[in-house]
Protein backbone atom coordinates (compact mmCIF):
# COMPACT_ATOMS: atom_id res chain seq x y z
CA UNK A 1 0.00 0.00 0.00
CA UNK A 2 2.88 2.42 0.88
CA UNK A 3 4.77 2.24 -2.10
CA UNK A 4 1.36 2.71 -3.93
CA UNK A 5 1.19 5.98 -1.82
CA UNK A 6 4.83 6.69 -2.59
CA UNK A 7 4.05 6.55 -6.47
CA UNK A 8 1.33 8.92 -6.39
CA UNK A 9 3.15 11.44 -4.45
CA UNK A 10 6.26 11.46 -6.56
CA UNK A 11 4.06 12.12 -9.78
CA UNK A 12 1.99 14.82 -7.75
CA UNK A 13 5.33 16.11 -7.08
CA UNK A 14 6.86 15.72 -10.11
CA UNK A 15 3.57 17.40 -11.93
CA UNK A 16 3.27 20.32 -9.15
CA UNK A 17 7.00 21.07 -8.59
CA UNK A 18 8.29 20.61 -12.52
CA UNK A 19 11.57 20.89 -11.07
CA UNK A 20 14.09 22.09 -13.76
CA UNK A 21 16.45 19.67 -14.22
CA UNK A 22 20.38 21.10 -13.57
CA UNK A 23 21.84 21.44 -17.13
CA UNK A 24 25.07 19.24 -15.98
CA UNK A 25 22.66 16.58 -14.78
CA UNK A 26 20.48 16.52 -18.18
CA UNK A 27 22.40 13.55 -20.09
CA UNK A 28 22.44 11.13 -16.78
CA UNK A 29 18.84 11.19 -16.20
CA UNK A 30 18.34 9.18 -18.97
CA UNK A 31 19.94 6.56 -18.10
CA UNK A 32 19.38 7.14 -14.23
CA UNK A 33 15.57 6.72 -14.87
CA UNK A 34 15.76 3.36 -16.95
CA UNK A 35 18.58 1.91 -14.10
CA UNK A 36 16.04 2.93 -11.57
CA UNK A 37 13.18 1.11 -13.75
CA UNK A 38 15.55 -2.25 -13.95
CA UNK A 39 15.59 -2.20 -10.26
CA UNK A 40 11.39 -1.26 -10.01
CA UNK A 41 10.96 -4.36 -12.47
CA UNK A 42 13.22 -6.43 -10.46
CA UNK A 43 11.42 -5.76 -7.26
CA UNK A 44 8.25 -6.37 -8.94
CA UNK A 45 9.40 -9.52 -9.80
CA UNK A 46 10.99 -10.51 -6.01
CA UNK A 47 7.74 -9.23 -4.98
CA UNK A 48 5.59 -11.61 -7.42
CA UNK A 49 8.12 -14.75 -6.31
CA UNK A 50 7.63 -13.52 -2.66
CA UNK A 51 11.18 -12.89 -2.15
CA UNK A 52 11.18 -9.33 -1.90
CA UNK A 53 12.92 -7.36 0.32
CA UNK A 54 13.19 -3.76 1.32
CA UNK A 55 16.95 -3.50 1.80
CA UNK A 56 17.54 -5.29 -1.05
CA UNK A 57 15.38 -3.18 -3.33
CA UNK A 58 16.43 0.43 -1.69
CA UNK A 59 20.26 -0.74 -2.23
CA UNK A 60 20.07 -1.79 -5.31
CA UNK A 61 17.74 1.10 -6.96
CA UNK A 62 20.41 3.59 -5.26
CA UNK A 63 23.25 1.57 -6.36
CA UNK A 64 22.02 1.10 -10.16
CA UNK A 65 21.23 4.72 -10.59
CA UNK A 66 24.90 5.73 -9.27
CA UNK A 67 26.70 3.40 -11.15
CA UNK A 68 24.78 3.88 -14.66
CA UNK A 69 25.38 7.88 -14.12
CA UNK A 70 29.10 7.30 -13.21
CA UNK A 71 29.44 5.11 -16.36
CA UNK A 72 27.72 7.85 -18.36
CA UNK A 73 30.18 10.08 -16.81
CA UNK A 74 33.38 8.38 -17.07
CA UNK A 75 32.37 7.35 -20.80
CA UNK A 76 32.01 11.40 -21.18
CA UNK A 77 35.46 11.79 -19.74
CA UNK A 78 36.40 9.10 -22.32
CA UNK A 79 35.13 10.22 -25.54
CA UNK A 80 32.48 7.06 -25.82
CA UNK A 81 30.08 8.28 -23.86
CA UNK A 82 26.98 7.76 -26.64
CA UNK A 83 28.45 4.00 -26.94
CA UNK A 84 28.45 3.22 -23.51
CA UNK A 85 25.36 5.04 -22.87
CA UNK A 86 23.98 2.51 -25.59
CA UNK A 87 25.78 -0.35 -23.86
CA UNK A 88 23.74 0.58 -20.61
CA UNK A 89 20.36 0.74 -22.27
CA UNK A 90 21.03 -2.81 -24.06
CA UNK A 91 21.83 -4.39 -20.41
CA UNK A 92 19.53 -2.82 -18.30
CA UNK A 93 16.54 -3.29 -21.24
CA UNK A 94 17.34 -7.00 -21.51
CA UNK A 95 17.31 -7.21 -17.62
CA UNK A 96 13.57 -5.39 -17.57
CA UNK A 97 12.48 -7.47 -20.61
CA UNK A 98 13.61 -10.99 -18.64
CA UNK A 99 12.23 -10.01 -15.38
CA UNK A 100 8.58 -8.67 -16.98
CA UNK A 101 8.58 -12.19 -18.85
CA UNK A 102 9.15 -13.57 -15.55
CA UNK A 103 6.31 -11.35 -13.66
CA UNK A 104 3.90 -12.36 -16.84
CA UNK A 105 4.99 -15.90 -16.60
CA UNK A 106 3.70 -15.74 -13.04
CA UNK A 107 0.65 -13.98 -13.58
CA UNK A 108 -0.69 -15.83 -16.63
CA UNK A 109 1.17 -19.06 -16.32
CA UNK A 110 2.38 -18.60 -20.01
CA UNK B 1 16.44 -20.23 -16.06
CA UNK B 2 19.83 -21.33 -14.18
CA UNK B 3 18.98 -20.92 -10.14
CA UNK B 4 16.47 -22.52 -8.49
CA UNK B 5 14.08 -21.55 -11.46
CA UNK B 6 10.33 -20.46 -9.64
CA UNK B 7 8.27 -21.26 -12.23
CA UNK B 8 8.74 -24.75 -14.34
CA UNK B 9 9.43 -23.20 -18.16
CA UNK B 10 10.00 -26.69 -19.55
CA UNK B 11 11.81 -24.16 -22.56
CA UNK B 12 15.06 -25.97 -24.36
CA UNK B 13 17.88 -26.30 -22.11
CA UNK B 14 20.47 -22.99 -21.47
CA UNK B 15 21.99 -23.24 -24.92
CA UNK B 16 25.24 -21.72 -23.74
CA UNK B 17 27.34 -19.10 -22.11
CA UNK B 18 26.16 -15.98 -24.39
CA UNK B 19 26.75 -12.83 -23.08
CA UNK B 20 23.32 -11.43 -23.78
CA UNK B 21 21.73 -14.79 -22.42
CA UNK B 22 23.71 -14.74 -19.35
CA UNK B 23 22.41 -11.11 -18.63
CA UNK B 24 18.78 -12.25 -19.08
CA UNK B 25 19.35 -15.69 -16.76
CA UNK B 26 20.81 -13.02 -14.07
CA UNK B 27 17.65 -11.06 -14.92
CA UNK B 28 16.75 -10.67 -11.16
CA UNK B 29 19.65 -9.04 -8.49
CA UNK B 30 21.10 -11.63 -6.57
CA UNK B 31 20.81 -10.16 -3.64
CA UNK B 32 17.24 -11.27 -3.54
CA UNK B 33 18.05 -15.03 -3.67
CA UNK B 34 20.96 -14.14 -0.76
CA UNK B 35 18.44 -12.10 1.13
CA UNK B 36 16.17 -15.05 0.88
CA UNK B 37 16.88 -16.45 4.25
CA UNK B 38 16.57 -13.58 6.55
CA UNK B 39 13.83 -12.70 8.66
CA UNK B 40 11.39 -10.00 7.51
CA UNK B 41 12.29 -6.33 8.84
CA UNK B 42 9.74 -4.43 10.63
CA UNK B 43 6.78 -4.01 8.24
CA UNK B 44 5.99 -0.26 8.51
CA UNK B 45 9.56 1.37 8.45
CA UNK B 46 10.44 -0.72 5.09
CA UNK B 47 7.32 0.17 3.60
CA UNK B 48 8.61 3.36 4.73
CA UNK B 49 11.53 3.52 2.72
CA UNK B 50 10.03 1.71 -0.29
CA UNK B 51 7.82 4.27 -0.73
CA UNK B 52 10.00 6.98 -0.56
CA UNK B 53 12.23 5.50 -2.92
CA UNK B 54 9.18 4.78 -5.36
CA UNK B 55 8.29 8.16 -4.78
CA UNK B 56 11.74 9.39 -6.11
CA UNK B 57 11.33 6.91 -9.12
CA UNK B 58 8.26 8.26 -10.27
CA UNK B 59 9.76 12.15 -9.66
CA UNK B 60 12.76 11.45 -11.55
CA UNK B 61 10.09 9.87 -14.44
CA UNK B 62 7.79 12.67 -14.50
CA UNK B 63 10.60 15.41 -14.29
CA UNK B 64 12.17 13.82 -17.04
CA UNK B 65 9.22 13.40 -19.20
CA UNK B 66 8.02 17.09 -18.53
CA UNK B 67 11.95 18.34 -19.53
CA UNK B 68 11.46 15.90 -22.47
CA UNK B 69 7.81 17.40 -23.48
CA UNK B 70 9.30 21.17 -22.67
CA UNK B 71 12.43 21.24 -24.72
CA UNK B 72 10.45 19.82 -27.20
CA UNK B 73 9.23 23.34 -28.59
CA UNK B 74 12.03 24.72 -28.01
CA UNK B 75 13.70 22.68 -30.80
CA UNK B 76 10.97 22.53 -33.07
CA UNK B 77 11.34 26.24 -33.05
CA UNK B 78 14.73 26.38 -33.37
CA UNK B 79 14.42 24.08 -36.44
CA UNK B 80 11.86 26.25 -38.28
CA UNK B 81 13.72 29.40 -37.51
CA UNK B 82 16.65 27.62 -39.46
CA UNK B 83 14.18 26.62 -42.43
CA UNK B 84 13.13 30.21 -42.65
CA UNK B 85 16.34 31.05 -42.44
CA UNK B 86 17.61 28.78 -45.66
CA UNK B 87 14.63 29.88 -46.88
CA UNK B 88 15.35 33.65 -46.43
CA UNK B 89 19.07 33.15 -47.81
CA UNK B 90 18.25 30.52 -50.63
CA UNK B 91 16.04 33.61 -52.00
CA UNK B 92 18.84 36.33 -51.49
CA UNK B 93 21.16 34.08 -53.50
CA UNK B 94 18.77 34.18 -56.32
CA UNK B 95 18.60 37.81 -56.39
CA UNK B 96 21.92 38.08 -56.07
CA UNK B 97 22.67 35.23 -58.90
CA UNK B 98 20.25 37.33 -61.05
CA UNK B 99 21.76 40.92 -60.37
CA UNK B 100 25.19 39.45 -61.40
CA UNK B 101 23.94 37.52 -64.57
CA UNK B 102 21.83 41.51 -64.98
CA UNK B 103 25.28 43.11 -64.06
CA UNK B 104 27.74 40.53 -66.56
CA UNK B 105 24.89 41.48 -69.13
CA UNK B 106 26.03 44.87 -68.72
CA UNK B 107 29.55 44.31 -68.71
CA UNK B 108 29.21 42.25 -72.16
CA UNK B 109 27.02 45.55 -73.89
CA UNK B 110 29.45 47.93 -72.02
CA UNK B 111 32.65 45.86 -73.40
CA UNK B 112 30.72 45.72 -77.05
CA UNK B 113 30.39 49.31 -77.13
CA UNK B 114 34.07 49.81 -75.61
CA UNK B 115 34.76 47.60 -78.73
CA UNK B 116 33.18 49.43 -80.60
CA UNK B 117 34.19 52.49 -80.28
CA UNK B 118 37.95 51.65 -80.13
CA UNK B 119 38.58 51.67 -83.40
CA UNK B 120 37.85 55.57 -83.77
CA UNK B 121 39.76 57.30 -80.76
CA UNK B 122 42.17 57.85 -83.39
CA UNK B 123 40.34 59.39 -85.89
CA UNK B 124 38.19 61.45 -83.24
CA UNK B 125 41.83 63.03 -81.85
CA UNK B 126 42.49 64.36 -85.75
CA UNK B 127 38.96 65.58 -85.35
CA UNK B 128 39.46 67.32 -82.28
CA UNK B 129 42.50 68.43 -82.43
CA UNK B 130 43.40 66.87 -79.28
CA UNK B 131 46.16 64.72 -81.69
CA UNK B 132 49.04 65.35 -83.39
CA UNK B 133 48.83 64.82 -87.03
CA UNK B 134 50.98 64.20 -90.33
CA UNK B 135 50.20 63.74 -93.98
CA UNK B 136 50.19 65.27 -96.94
CA UNK B 137 48.79 68.93 -97.13
CA UNK B 138 50.02 72.89 -98.10
CA UNK B 139 52.06 75.45 -96.32
CA UNK B 140 50.67 79.12 -96.99
CA UNK B 141 52.94 81.75 -96.14
CA UNK B 142 51.72 85.30 -95.70
CA UNK B 143 54.15 88.04 -94.89
CA UNK B 144 53.13 91.63 -94.11
CA UNK B 145 52.80 94.16 -97.14
CA UNK B 146 55.44 96.90 -97.42
CA UNK B 147 52.42 99.11 -96.00
CA UNK B 148 52.61 97.37 -92.15
CA UNK B 149 50.82 100.05 -90.52
CA UNK B 150 47.79 100.53 -92.78
CA UNK B 151 46.06 97.88 -95.53
CA UNK B 152 49.76 95.86 -95.89
CA UNK B 153 49.16 94.55 -92.55
CA UNK B 154 47.63 91.01 -92.18
CA UNK B 155 44.82 91.39 -88.99
CA UNK B 156 43.02 88.39 -87.64
CA UNK B 157 40.58 88.68 -89.56
CA UNK B 158 42.84 87.77 -93.02
CA UNK B 159 43.43 84.51 -90.71
CA UNK B 160 40.40 83.57 -90.21
CA UNK B 161 39.32 84.12 -93.51
CA UNK B 162 42.31 81.97 -94.43
CA UNK B 163 41.46 79.50 -92.10
CA UNK B 164 37.98 79.52 -93.15
CA UNK B 165 39.25 79.06 -96.39
CA UNK B 166 41.15 76.06 -95.98
CA UNK B 167 38.52 74.17 -94.23
CA UNK B 168 35.86 74.70 -97.10
CA UNK B 169 38.73 73.50 -99.47
CA UNK B 170 38.33 70.34 -97.99
CA UNK B 171 41.57 70.41 -94.61
CA UNK B 172 41.34 68.12 -91.86
CA UNK B 173 43.76 69.55 -90.19
CA UNK B 174 45.11 73.40 -89.24
CA UNK B 175 47.60 74.85 -87.63
CA UNK B 176 48.68 78.58 -87.71
CA UNK B 177 52.48 79.20 -86.71
CA UNK B 178 52.86 75.77 -85.25
CA UNK B 179 49.44 76.42 -82.92
CA UNK B 180 46.79 73.86 -83.90
CA UNK B 181 43.28 75.39 -84.91
CA UNK B 182 40.93 73.26 -82.28
CA UNK B 183 37.28 73.31 -81.30
CA UNK B 184 38.19 76.02 -78.91
CA UNK B 185 40.77 77.51 -80.75
CA UNK B 186 39.80 81.66 -81.15
CA UNK B 187 42.12 83.89 -83.95
CA UNK B 188 41.89 87.72 -83.12
CA UNK B 189 44.10 90.20 -82.42
CA UNK B 190 44.99 91.18 -78.77
CA UNK B 191 47.18 94.78 -78.45
CA UNK B 192 49.65 94.52 -81.55
CA UNK B 193 49.73 90.69 -82.25
CA UNK B 194 47.81 88.17 -83.12
CA UNK B 195 46.74 85.19 -80.91
CA UNK B 196 46.08 81.85 -81.85
CA UNK B 197 44.84 79.38 -78.90
CA UNK B 198 45.63 82.52 -76.54
CA UNK B 199 49.55 82.65 -77.61
CA UNK B 200 50.67 85.61 -79.72
CA UNK B 201 52.20 85.14 -82.98
CA UNK B 202 54.09 87.40 -85.33
CA UNK B 203 54.60 87.73 -88.85
CA UNK B 204 55.28 85.62 -91.45
CA UNK B 205 52.49 83.79 -90.77
CA UNK B 206 52.61 79.48 -91.53
CA UNK B 207 49.15 78.44 -91.83
CA UNK B 208 49.36 74.56 -92.42
CA UNK B 209 46.17 72.22 -93.73
CA UNK B 210 46.61 68.64 -94.26
CA UNK B 211 44.60 66.95 -96.87
CA UNK B 212 45.01 66.18 -100.74
CA UNK B 213 47.45 68.48 -101.90
CA UNK B 214 46.92 68.99 -105.19
CA UNK B 215 42.54 68.86 -104.27
CA UNK B 216 43.10 71.60 -101.81
CA UNK B 217 44.90 74.26 -103.76
CA UNK B 218 43.18 74.19 -106.19
CA UNK B 219 39.91 74.28 -104.13
CA UNK B 220 41.33 77.14 -101.87
CA UNK B 221 41.87 79.24 -104.82
CA UNK B 222 38.77 78.93 -106.15
CA UNK B 223 36.46 79.90 -103.13
CA UNK B 224 35.91 82.77 -101.79
CA UNK B 225 38.60 82.76 -98.87
CA UNK B 226 41.42 82.25 -102.13
CA UNK B 227 39.75 85.17 -103.97
CA UNK B 228 39.81 87.87 -100.95
CA UNK B 229 43.60 86.46 -100.60
CA UNK B 230 44.26 87.33 -104.82
CA UNK B 231 42.32 90.46 -103.74
CA UNK B 232 44.89 91.21 -100.53
CA UNK B 233 48.09 90.75 -102.71
CA UNK B 234 46.97 92.82 -105.50
CA UNK B 235 45.80 95.53 -103.73
CA UNK B 236 48.05 95.91 -100.75
CA UNK B 237 51.35 94.16 -101.42
CA UNK B 238 50.65 91.24 -99.16
CA UNK B 239 53.04 88.38 -99.90
CA UNK B 240 51.41 84.98 -100.09
CA UNK B 241 52.04 82.00 -101.43
CA UNK B 242 50.87 78.37 -101.29
CA UNK B 243 52.97 75.22 -101.25
CA UNK B 244 52.22 72.01 -101.64
CA UNK B 245 53.85 69.38 -99.45
CA UNK B 246 53.75 65.51 -99.42
CA UNK B 247 54.63 65.30 -95.42
CA UNK B 248 53.34 67.99 -93.28
CA UNK B 249 53.06 67.86 -89.44
CA UNK B 250 51.16 69.37 -86.91
CA UNK B 251 51.03 69.61 -82.89
CA UNK B 252 48.23 68.89 -81.10
CA UNK B 253 45.53 71.49 -79.29
CA UNK B 254 47.34 72.63 -75.73
CA UNK B 255 45.55 70.95 -73.42
CA UNK B 256 44.01 73.83 -71.80
CA UNK B 257 42.15 74.05 -74.86
CA UNK B 258 40.92 70.74 -74.14
CA UNK B 259 39.60 70.78 -71.13
CA UNK B 260 35.90 70.81 -70.85
CA UNK B 261 34.36 72.43 -67.51
CA UNK B 262 30.38 72.29 -68.37
CA UNK B 263 29.45 69.99 -71.55
CA UNK B 264 28.60 66.53 -71.12
CA UNK B 265 27.90 64.15 -74.00
CA UNK B 266 23.88 63.50 -74.54
CA UNK B 267 23.38 59.54 -74.25
CA UNK B 268 21.36 59.00 -77.82
CA UNK B 269 24.40 60.76 -79.73
CA UNK B 270 26.19 57.64 -80.85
Amino acid sequence: MIPVIGLVVGLALGLWLEPTVPLWLQPYLPIAIVAALDAVVGALRALAEKRFNDRVFVVSFISNVIIASAMVFLGDQLGVGSQLSTGVIVVLGIRIFANAAAIRRRIFHA
Amino acid sequence: MSRDTPTPTGNAPWSGPGLLEQIADNALDDDYYVFRGLEPRPSRRAGLVVGLVVALFAMFVTTAALQTRNDRPATELERRTLAADIEARQKTLDERRTTAAGLSAEVQSLQDANNAAQGEPAELGVISASAAVVGPGIVITAENGPDDLGAGRITDRDLQVLVNGLWYAGAEAVSVNTNRVGTLTSIRTAGDAITVNFRSISPPYTVVAVGDSESLQTRFAQNAAGAYWENRRKRSGVEYAVTPSSDVSLPAVPDERLALKHAATLEEDR
